[in-house]
């Protein structure tokens, strides 16, 4: 069909949200519309000369689609834009800015696991895993994707409230010399220095050393 | 960090010049309205070319030095500021690559000087001022490109 006449407010704050490279595009209704907008979505790679319709995202009234797909190679870049129609007339395309998924993405805390003996604690971590196409593709750690990156890890000693932190490279750290008997909370960041990325601080994980024997 | 490029070390401030990019990018890249082409990524992503990592970084940093800050002027004092620190570290890198090169540590291949050949004639083919912009908006590539080894 030929390009109606454009008069309807544009779409408004067109960008990308992404959570470990689960790259969700997201925007606003047109300022004044109520009910009955639909939206058309497209998107195109950085540097290649054509933008691709999202089919999935066509006349649809929902303000999100998920690029996940068309944009799972973080060694490119993208650009997404969002068409608004209403009775017959229609808004501008309105762009994202560049979309970069391995600077722009955030990443979740990793998964923390806990034991003791009685003087000690071990805690092993696991960086989350890089958003995947199904559940039978092979899945990626965000530690390959991020060469640098490190775990910043805290415990707690329940009793005094003093605090301990603990940078660490690899995913495995014994905190030794504990009290027998005594409660510890443990939670842990991923944290990148290059790009610079820190995910939040995992919930707390909370473990008693054994009593003294 | 320090950067094994092949027989050559050299250390940078990565997490410097990333902030400062960071910093600067959305400004900059709106200053480039051209999604259709790319300098460094055209045709092919620099992470898709089998090339020598210090060849390449050493002609892309004197790239950087000698085509792309210099031209890269605003009307932004701040971003202004941000672009001549960036611009400051790439000349020190760049003088630690020049000794590498003259030292036989920094050979090129084939491969790394088409592709080089290829970036410069990607800036050659737009307005120098825009070709400027544009590279600098796409410094992320090179510094991703970089942190990947």
């Amino acid at each position: 069909s030929g390009e109606l006449y454009c008069s309807l407010p544009n779409p408004r704050n067109v960008h990308f949200e992404s959570i470990n490279m689960k790259n969700v595009l997201h925007w606003s209704a047109p300022e004044g519309t109520g009910d009955g907008v639909l939206y058309r979505v497209k998107y195109a790679v950085y540097g290649v000369g054509k933008w691709i319709r999202k089919p999935e995202c066509r006349n649809i009234n929902r303000t999100w689609c998920d690029l996940s797909r068309e944009t799972s190679d973080y060694e490119e870049q993208y650009y997404a834009s969002v068409k608004a129609f209403l009775n017959g007339t229609c808004s501008d395309w309105m762009e994202t800015t560049r979309f970069n998924p391995l600077t722009d993405t955030k990443i979740d805390p990793p998964m923390v696991r806990v034991s003791s003996t009685d003087k000690s604690i071990s805690i092993i971590l696991t960086a989350p895993e890089k958003w995947k196409r199904s559940p039978e593709e092979v899945s990626v750690s965000l530690l390959q994707v991020y060469p640098g990156l490190q775990y910043n890890i805290s415990v707690l000693k329940k009793k005094t409230k003093k605090r301990w932190f603990f940078s660490i490279s690899n995913n495995t750290l014994v905190v030794p010399w504990l009290e027998p008997g005594t409660a510890y909370c443990v939670s842990a960041q991923i944290h990148v220095t290059t790009p610079l990325l820190d995910s939040d601080f995992s919930k707390e994980h909370c473990i008693a050393t054994l009593k003294d024997k | 960090k320090i950067f094994h490029l092949g027989a050559c070390r050299v250390s940078m401030s990565m997490a410097e010049i990333r902030a400062g990019f960071t910093a600067i990018k959305a400004n900059i890249q709106s200053r480039d309205p051209i999604r259709t082409l790319s300098i460094l990524s055209h045709p092919h992503s620099l992470h898709k070319v089998k090339v020598e990592r210090c060849c390449i970084t050493h002609h892309l940093f004197t790239f950087y030095v000698d085509k792309v800050f210099k031209h890269c002027k605003t009307e932004d004092s701040f971003v202004n500021r941000k672009i001549s620190s960036i611009a400051n570290s790439f000349l020190s890198v760049r003088r630690k690559l020049g000794q590498c090169h003259e030292q036989n540590n920094c050979v090129c291949g084939e491969e790394s000087t088409e592709k080089f050949k290829q970036i410069l004639a990607n800036y050659e083919g737009l307005n120098v001022t825009t070709a400027a912009m544009k590279s600098l908006g796409e410094l992320d590539i090179l510094l991703d490109w970089m942190d990947k080894s």
